[in-house]
């Protein structure tokens, strides 16, 4: 009895958050479910088509290529992200005058919204003005008069993106790596210093292993996070030059709202979170099996 | 510990896959949401229809929503402002909406029964909203109204005619036109007395023009400026193609492609050239109206609505011309802003004839409008002292009669989005031929089609 109100009281206080959650989360998701089974508009009456967005999407090469640019985009950064996050995260952790400032400077693109990082990365990589080229014409890596297009080469466009991403990104994974680094209780090191052990052993064998359930958390955040990709490469690339940088986030969106065909959206996006589901229940059963062993 | 641990990873798991279901799923959610947000000012809307319908002694009151920002922006307030001075009984309310959601929010809103009064739609995207019935038929409103259609040009008035029948009032027309850099030209010699460009009209003409420019003009400069992608390369590539008879890139009845290779391919090489070539143009250009603007090209191609820009230049001495005639005939590429009334749930008579009347205003007031740059659409305003007052337009208002327009075709804009200016960008690049393009544009453009 006394729980039951306990429970009461709690759920009025969650009240206002739980509908706006409902409202805009949970009903939009299945109106969504809905709307993958028809042929939907932004105005006319909507038409039901049974399974035909389902047939079509399989059929669909945009669509794969666009899920193929998504998975480049996750390979292209996932492992980078990981492993500049625990350099940067050594590098913070050290006895340092300096400790502080590393902890803001690395963390500080974080704050930045998704347009003004990519419009920041946008000016970077131009020709001719741009703060990249410009530094190598500086060092005279870069012949007068040459110029590296940036974005409109497929390889180069994927790295420019890639590595704005990087840099915007990486300070919320380098404080997580950071405070599991500091976790670690220092007698360990104690330990191993008194046994003899290098700098190097260290970081392998008791730094590394000691942060594994972190690293895998942050594998699996940063996989579905890349997969959601769209807003940088969207201002930077366009998606272009030829499609070859859209993910499927953004073919998903022109489907949607340039091409009005919302129903077909919808169904993608379904796709999407199917696929982010599949990949998550790998991860969450190779834990698992990694934890009872 | 363990077991709290993972413990937390699950609910941190649940929730980054509840996060990226509404992130993707915001997509479709957003329809929902945005109908609810009409339906809030639905009730405004209703209230205001009460105040006037009824006698047509009271005073009417108009939504209009329009798209135009920055000098547009400006003008177009203006003049609304000035109507409703002169009209006491027609009073519009000028919302101004982001040209990028523009399309989108009036297709919601109208959909959800809350769309505005009066609204802004391009030539090229009317068959859109006519098919999606957005756009409403005008011809009984047009006779209360008393708008007299051959006052109009009728080569832009043509364009917004389906079906014999009138679906929109057609206020300006904005071609593709060339500027040139008064001093640059002198300097190389190729200025006449009369303060144009000394220029054969020709293919050849064009580029030995532009050869000489490249000889003459000091070290930085450039002959050419134009972007290396998307709208304003494909614009002269659609005057190019439309200067050889070319008749857009879609057959008659509207379903399948028909692009006329070879003038679409030979269009293409002509632009190529003078990109790869000669050199004429800066590659990739991150802002090739800078480039202009600043005095560092001799001659630059983009729509009319940049005279207005360049006016505000200090110190750009320039001149505004049709493009040249390289080809047959003389063609270029244009848009025409027009006047549609959206559908509504009331249908108003009393309003949409208020609502024509404001449209024929501003259509007669173009001198206000062409402050921008654009070209009126009716010929009188052409002979108005304020509007010969004002230096270049006249210089191309002829051109309002060469533009070629699309195609009745409800899928325009996709064809253009997702067809021509992908593969013609790759062309301006160098990593395509023009014959492959073209190719791949017809397959594409059916896809478009039949989807």
């Amino acid at each position: 009895m006394k729980k039951l109100r306990i429970d009461l009281q709690a759920l009025i206080f969650l009240l206002p958050f739980l509908i706006v959650y409902v409202l805009f989360t949970i009903w939009p998701m299945i109106k969504g479910a809905q709307m993958s089974f028809y042929k939907w508009t932004l105005i006319r009456k909507m038409k039901y088509v049974g399974w035909d967005n389902f047939q079509r999407m399989f059929h669909d090469d945009q669509f794969w290529a666009a899920v193929w640019h998504s998975t480049i985009f996750v390979f292209l950064t996932t492992p980078t992200m990981i492993v500049l996050a625990i350099a940067l995260a050594l590098i913070a952790n050290r006895k340092s005058k300096l400790q502080k400032l590393y902890r803001s400077a690395f963390f500080l693109p974080s704050i930045l919204s998704v347009s003004v990082a990519s419009y920041l990365g946008l000016f970077m990589f131009q020709p001719y003005t741009g703060f990249i080229n410009g530094i190598l014409h500086g060092l005279g890596i870069l012949a007068e008069g040459k110029e590296i297009f940036w974005l409109t080469e497929p390889s180069l466009a994927w790295i420019a993106v890639a590595a704005l991403t990087l840099w915007w990104t990486v300070g919320f994974n380098f404080i997580l790596y950071l405070s599991a680094m500091q976790e670690i209780p220092d007698e360990i090191y104690e330990a191993a210093s008194l046994d003899g052990a290098a700098k190097g052993q260290m970081f392998w064998r008791i730094t590394l292993p000691m942060m594994n359930s972190i690293t895998r958390m942050i594998l699996m955040l940063q996989i579905i996070a890349s997969y959601k990709v769209f807003m940088q490469i969207y201002i930077i690339t366009g998606g272009g030059p030829l499609d070859s940088t859209r993910p499927i986030i953004q073919y998903i969106y022109q489907s949607g709202f340039k091409k009005n065909d919302l129903g077909y959206a919808a169904t993608m996006s379904y796709m999407l979170f199917a696929i982010l589901l599949v990949l998550s229940i790998i991860q969450y059963v190779v834990n698992n099996r990694k934890e009872a062993a | 510990m363990r077991r709290k641990f993972s413990f937390m990873w699950i609910t941190l798991l649940s929730l980054t896959l509840l996060l990226s279901a509404c992130g993707s799923g915001g997509s479709s959610g957003n329809s929902g949401s945005d109908s609810a947000g009409g339906d809030a000012s639905g009730g405004t809307n209703e209230s205001a229809s009460n105040d006037t319908g009824g006698s047509s002694g009271e005073k009417v009151n108009l939504s209009f929503w329009t798209l135009f920002d920055g000098g547009d922006g400006d003008n177009m307030q203006a003049m609304v402002d000035q109507f409703n001075k002169e009209h006491p009984d027609i009073q519009v309310k000028n919302t101004k909406l982001v040209w990028g959601e523009y399309y989108t929010k009036l297709i919601t809103a109208v959909g959800a029964g809350n769309g505005p009064d009066v609204g802004i739609s391009h030539i090229s995207r009317l068959p859109d909203l006519i098919n999606q019935g957005v756009a409403t038929e005008l011809d009984d409103s047009a006779k209360d109204a008393n708008i007299d259609w051959s006052t109009f040009n009728q080569n832009i008035l043509e364009a917004s005619i389906y079906d014999d029948k009138h679906y929109a009032v057609p206020i300006d027309t904005h071609p593709f036109i060339m500027y040139y850099n008064k001093k640059l030209l002198k300097d190389a010699g190729l200025l006449g007395e009369d303060g144009k460009p000394v220029l054969e009209q020709s293919g050849e003409g064009f580029i030995k023009f532009l050869t000489t420019l490249k000889e003459k003009l000091p070290k930085g400069k450039y002959p050419f400026a134009l972007s290396s992608s998307n709208d304003d390369p494909f614009r002269f590539w659609w005057a190019l193609y439309s200067q050889q008879g070319g008749n857009d890139v879609v057959s008659d009845d509207l379903k399948s492609a028909d692009i006329d290779k070879d003038k679409a391919v030979k269009a293409a090489d002509y632009i190529k050239d003078l990109y790869h070539k000669y050199n004429f143009i800066k590659l990739n250009d991150p802002d090739f109206y800078k480039t202009f603007q600043s005095g560092n090209a001799a001659i630059m191609m983009t729509g009319v609505w940049a005279t207005g820009t360049w006016e505000n230049t200090k110190g750009l001495e320039f001149g505004a011309m049709p493009i040249p005639k390289v080809f047959d005939q003389e063609a270029t590429w244009g848009d025409s802003h027009t006047i549609i009334l959206p559908a509504t749930s009331s249908e108003d008579p009393e309003k949409r004839k208020a609502a024509l009347i404001f449209a024929n205003w501003i259509a007669d007031h173009g001198e206000i409008w062409a402050k921008a740059g654009h070209i009126p659409s009716k010929p009188a305003v052409f002979d108005k002292p304020e509007f010969k007052e004002m230096p270049y337009r006249s210089d191309y208002v002829s051109v309002a009669s060469t533009v070629k327009f699309n195609k009745h075709s409800d899928k325009n804009w996709q064809i253009r989005d997702n067809a021509l200016f992908k593969y013609l960008n790759e062309v301006w690049s160098n990593k395509m031929s023009s014959s492959d393009a073209v190719d791949k544009m017809q397959t594409e453009i059916g896809k478009v089609l039949s989807e």
